[in-house]
């Protein structure tokens, strides 16, 4: 292959180089499996997936084995995990809040992880699969629901969504309190999860996308390219690893968040 | 479909909420409570260390003020000790001047006194002396023995009645003596 060759590829073949990952995975080390009419075979998406997941797990079980009366630098890193979460995760707004750090906590971790994990050439980004993100965003969705209305019951729950403040008189109580309840139920309902979850699948599929995207000028403007998009390259690269962090931690701070308005809908308005 | 827009990808929904529910569990299970047990036992732990540290502290401090306490009391003692060493040191001076000077006096009075005495018998004698030589002499005039005791009684008068005019002609430089 030379240089003339690449400059022959046409746009189609370099949108087929660059969404690579994204288009092969699902047909990648695939165990076939269906549960009923439903799809749930394994394939290398599944296989990042469980990769992270045990990951996870096991950072944070061999740390908790590990305990020691004199801590190791592993043991400091595991602690000062658990510190971070139960510090500045938790309790956002209530003290009562911070039951639900081991939550976010994990979250945090988990999602670090797997977007760490799709830092590495040929790996899968889970991350960036709304298929991933969405189940995730639901996994808070529900317990944000739960906890508003075990805390404050059915009715003091919606209650909360009509701010306080409102101007007295007929017309606020009939019009202006039930336009806000209707735009705070599509906050609560719609938004909060689906901006979690598109969030984070936008931000880490873009990061991944731009580091291709440059590294596939090569492949279209011939080998000169490099000089510019390999750097190029390698600063998103390095952009992108904070970009995992980043992400990780504000998937985990909003869900604290969330769960906690839910819970303290009142007290903070 | 299946590109980046992969929703809904339904073998990965399922095994995400499998995955991140057993998770979920196995965190909260297994490794969440040894982590806290070990941090709060460790706040406990550097809680008693503060404690005790804190204890020793007080009880050093103690001991110090103690010791100081004993220092100065030892200062004051050597102090004291120092003084009344001196004083009974000059005290001691003070004395052994007055005795030496009371036993100079003495030895100066008894010198004085025996002098006197020796000039009192010297006297006694001048005059036994005188007197025989009176009569020795009155004996070579007269060419004969004079009565011994009419002489004496005589000479003895003269020389009273000197003695006495001595004593009331040299009154004055007598006492000087």
């Amino acid at each position: 292959m030379s240089a003339v060759a690449f400059a022959q590829m046409t746009q189609e073949e370099l949108r087929h180089e660059i969404l690579h990952t994204w288009e092969v995975a699902r047909e990648s080390w695939v165990i076939p499996l269906s549960l009923g009419p439903m799809d749930i075979s394994i394939n290398k998406i599944i296989w990042f997936l469980w990769l992270g997941t045990a990951i996870t797990f096991l950072i944070m079980f061999i740390g908790s084995r590990l305990l020691k009366e004199r801590p190791g630098a592993y043991q400091v890193i595991v602690e000062e995990l658990y510190g971070f979460g139960r510090n500045h995760l938790g309790a956002q707004m209530g003290e009562e809040g911070r039951k639900w750090f081991p939550y976010t906590l994990t979250l945090f971790i988990f999602v670090l992880v797997i977007n760490v994990i799709g830092l590495f050439p040929n790996s899968y980004p889970v991350s960036s699969n709304l298929s991933f993100t969405i189940p995730l965003a639901l996994f808070t969705f529900v317990i944000v629901q739960q906890q508003g209305i075990a805390r404050n019951g059915i009715g003091g729950y919606l209650k909360n969504w009509v701010p306080g403040g409102l101007p007295e008189g007929i017309l606020s109580k009939l019009a202006l309190g039930p336009f806000l309840f209707v735009i705070e139920a599509i906050s609560r309902l719609i938004t909060q999860p689906a901006t979690l979850a598109f969030r984070l699948y936008a931000n880490m599929l873009a990061g991944t996308l731009i580091i291709y995207v440059f590294l596939s000028l090569i492949l279209y403007f011939g080998v000169a390219t490099a000089l510019v998009s390999v750097p190029a390259a390698v600063v998103f690269y390095g952009f992108k690893l904070f970009v995992a962090v980043l992400q990780a931690y504000i998937f985990a701070i909003l869900s604290q968040v969330y769960i906690e308005l839910a819970m303290f809908g009142e007290e903070a308005h | 479909m299946g590109t980046v827009f992969d929703f809904p990808n339904t073998s990965l929904i399922f095994w995400q909420l499998i995955s991140f529910a057993v998770l979920l569990y196995l965190l909260y299970r297994y490794v969440y409570p040894p982590i806290r047990d070990r941090i709060l036992q460790r706040q406990q732990q550097i809680e008693q260390a503060i404690d005790e540290a804190e204890r020793t502290r007080a009880e050093a401090q103690e001991l110090l003020s103690e010791y100081r306490r004993q220092i100065e009391e030892a200062r004051g003692e050597g102090r004291r000790i120092l003084d009344e060493s001196r004083k009974q040191g000059e005290a001691q001076l003070e004395r052994a001047k007055a005795e030496a000077r009371e036993e100079s006096d003495r030895i100066i009075q008894r010198s004085r006194e025996e002098i006197e005495r020796e000039r009192d018998s010297a006297l006694q004698e001048i005059r036994q002396e005188v007197a025989d030589m009176v009569i020795q002499a009155s004996e070579q005039v007269l060419g004969r023995t004079v009565d011994r005791d009419e002489h004496d009684r005589l000479i003895s008068q003269a020389l009273d009645d000197l003695d006495s005019e001595l004593a009331s002609g040299a009154g004055a430089p007598g006492s000087g003596r």
